[in-house]
C-alpha cells in the first residue's frame, strides 16, 4: 500500500517533469518559473510552486540550466530532445557501441529472432488449439 | 565423523571437483531439455553448480597452500610453492570481486541515466498503465531493472499489440522488475567477465538469461493468459532488432511459445523437489565431506 502510493508519487513527479521539459522545449527560449506555469495551467491545474520545485529537481539532475536574470531565475533545458531521444534509443534497441556490449535492459524478446514466421504461426496456433481443448 | 580418505588428498578432491562442475557438469545441464519445465529449480541448480564449482576452486587452492603445516621444517623452495598457491587463489578471488564492481558500476549508471532519459521523453498512455511510451518505428517493449524501475513499450509496439497482448508483455516484464532477474543474471555475467573462457562461464550466464525469461513468461501466462502472451511473442519476436545487439544461445520465441500453456503436473513437482535436492546437495556435501575435515585437521596441526 504504502509502496503503491510512493509509486504514485514519483510517478506523478516523473510525469510532471516530463511536461515541464516539454514546455521548455517548447518556448526555446529561457523561460521563468512563471512562463512555465502559465504555459503549463492551460491544460491543467498545477500550483506556482509545484513548478518551481520540478524545475529546481531538473536543474540538480542537470536537465535544465539556471541562470539568474536580476530578481528571477530563467531556465533552458540543457539537452537537445532529438540527441536525448537519439541516445535512449541507442540503448533501447541494443545498438550501444564499445566494448561492452552487456544489456542494461531486459527486454521482452530479447534477439531479432532466427525462428521462421511460419514455425511461430504453427507453434501459436497449436497453443491456441490446448488453450480451447481446456 | 568416519574418514573415507586421507585428509592429505583433499587438495587433489577439490581440484576434481572444481574442474567437473566447472567443465562436463555445466554442458550436461545447458543440453538438458528439462530446465524449460522447471525453470526456477533449474536457475537454482545452475547457482548452486556455481557457487561450488567457485567454492572448491578456492577451496583447492588453499588446501594447497595451507599443506606447508604438514611438513616440520620446509625448504625455500616448497615455501615459495606453497605462498604462490596462495597467491594466485587470492587473484582468482580479487579477479571475479573486481569484474563483479565493474560491471554492477558500468550498469547501474547505464541504468539511472535511461532511467533519467525515459522519463523526460516517454508519455503514459492509458492502454498501457504504469508504463512510458518512446515513440520509435521499431516494436519493442523492456524494463529498465533496479530499485525504481520502469517499463518501456514503443508506440509502434502499442499499434501492433491488441490490449490483452499489452498486459502479457508488461506482465512479462513487471515479473523481471519485481524479481530482480537483472541481479541474477549480473552475477554470471560477473563471472564470465571475469573468465571467460576457461570455465563454462558462457554457458552458464546464457542459460540463466534463457531461464528468467521462462520465469516470467510464467508469471504473465498465469496473469494475463498463455494464448495473449503467445500473440505478444510472435508479434514482437520479428520486430527488426539492429545487429549487435547481444543474446545468442538464449532460449528463441518458438521455444517459449511452445512451453505455454502446459498444465502443471505432479511429475512437474517431482522433479523439481529432486532439482532442488541436488543444488543443496551440490554446496553442502562437498563442504561437509571435503572441506570441514580439512578445516578440523589444520586446526589440530596448528594447535
Amino acid at each position: 500500500m504504502l509502496r503503491d502510493m510512493r509509486d504514485g508519487r514519483r510517478t506523478q513527479l516523473g510525469e510532471l517533469e516530463r511536461a515541464v521539459m516539454e514546455q521548455l522545449w517548447a518556448l526555446a527560449r529561457p523561460a521563468t518559473v512563471r512562463d512555465v506555469h502559465q504555459a503549463l495551467s492551460q491544460t491543467r491545474e498545477i500550483a506556482y510552486t509545484t513548478v518551481m520545485t520540478v524545475l529546481d529537481r531538473l536543474a540538480k539532475k542537470g536537465s535544465v540550466e539556471q541562470s539568474r536574470d536580476g530578481r528571477a531565475y530563467l531556465y533552458r533545458p540543457a539537452v537537445d530532445r532529438d540527441e536525448l531521444t537519439a541516445e535512449l534509443m541507442h540503448e533501447a534497441l541494443g545498438t550501444v557501441d564499445g566494448d561492452d556490449r552487456t544489456s542494461a535492459l531486459v527486454r521482452f524478446v530479447d534477439t531479432a529472432s532466427a525462428d521462421d514466421t511460419a514455425a511461430l504461426r504453427a507453434a501459436l496456433a497449436e497453443l491456441e488449439r490446448r488453450e480451447q481443448a481446456q | 565423523m568416519i574418514e573415507a580418505f586421507p585428509v592429505t588428498a583433499t587438495p587433489a578432491l577439490l581440484t576434481g571437483l572444481a574442474l567437473v562442475l566447472a567443465g562436463p557438469a555445466p554442458a550436461w545441464l545447458a543440453r538438458a531439455e528439462w530446465p524449460s519445465r522447471v525453470p526456477r529449480a533449474a536457475l537454482v541448480l545452475w547457482q548452486a553448480m556455481t557457487l561450488a564449482a567457485l567454492l572448491s576452486a578456492l577451496g583447492a587452492g588453499l588446501s594447497v597452500a595451507t599443506l606447508i603445516s604438514f611438513y616440520e621444517r620446509p625448504g625455500i623452495v616448497l615455501l615459495a610453492l606453497h605462498i604462490s598457491a596462495f597467491a594466485f587463489t587470492v587473484l582468482v578471488l580479487a579477479r571475479l570481486l573486481w569484474s563483479a564492481h565493474v560491471l554492477g558500476t558500468n550498469l547501474r549508471a547505464r541504468r539511472r541515466r535511461h532511467r533519467q532519459l525515459v522519463d523526460l521523453v516517454g508519455r503514459s498512455d492509458g492502454r498501457a498503465p504504469g508504463a512510458r511510451i518512446l515513440d520509435a518505428p521499431e516494436a519493442f517493449a523492456y524494463c529498465v531493472p533496479g530499485v525504481s524501475s520502469r517499463l518501456v513499450v514503443s508506440s509502434s509496439a502499442l499499434d501492433t499489440l491488441s490490449d490483452d497482448e499489452i498486459q502479457a508483455v508488461l506482465e512479462h516484464e513487471r515479473a523481471h522488475a519485481r524479481a530482480r532477474h537483472d541481479l541474477v543474471l549480473e552475477g554470471f555475467t560477473a563471472l564470465h567477465n571475469a573468465f571467460p573462457t576457461l570455465v563454462r562461464s558462457r554457458a552458464a550466464r546464457d542459460a540463466a538469461a534463457g531461464l528468467v525469461e521462462m520465469l516470467a513468461d510464467d508469471a504473465a501466462q498465469r496473469r494475463a493468459g498463455a494464448v495473449p502472451l503467445g500473440r505478444a511473442l510472435v508479434r514482437l519476436a520479428h520486430a527488426p532488432v539492429p545487429a549487435g545487439t547481444i543474446g545468442t544461445g538464449h532460449v528463441t520465441p518458438l521455444t517459449r511459445i511452445q512451453r505455454l500453456g502446459e498444465p502443471r503436473t505432479i511429475a512437474h513437482h517431482g522433479l523439481a523437489s529432486s532439482v532442488y535436492a541436488a543444488a543443496i546437495a551440490i554446496v553442502v556435501i562437498p563442504t561437509v565431506s571435503v572441506a570441514m575435515p580439512w578445516l578440523v585437521h589444520l586446526s589440530h596441526q596448528l594447535s
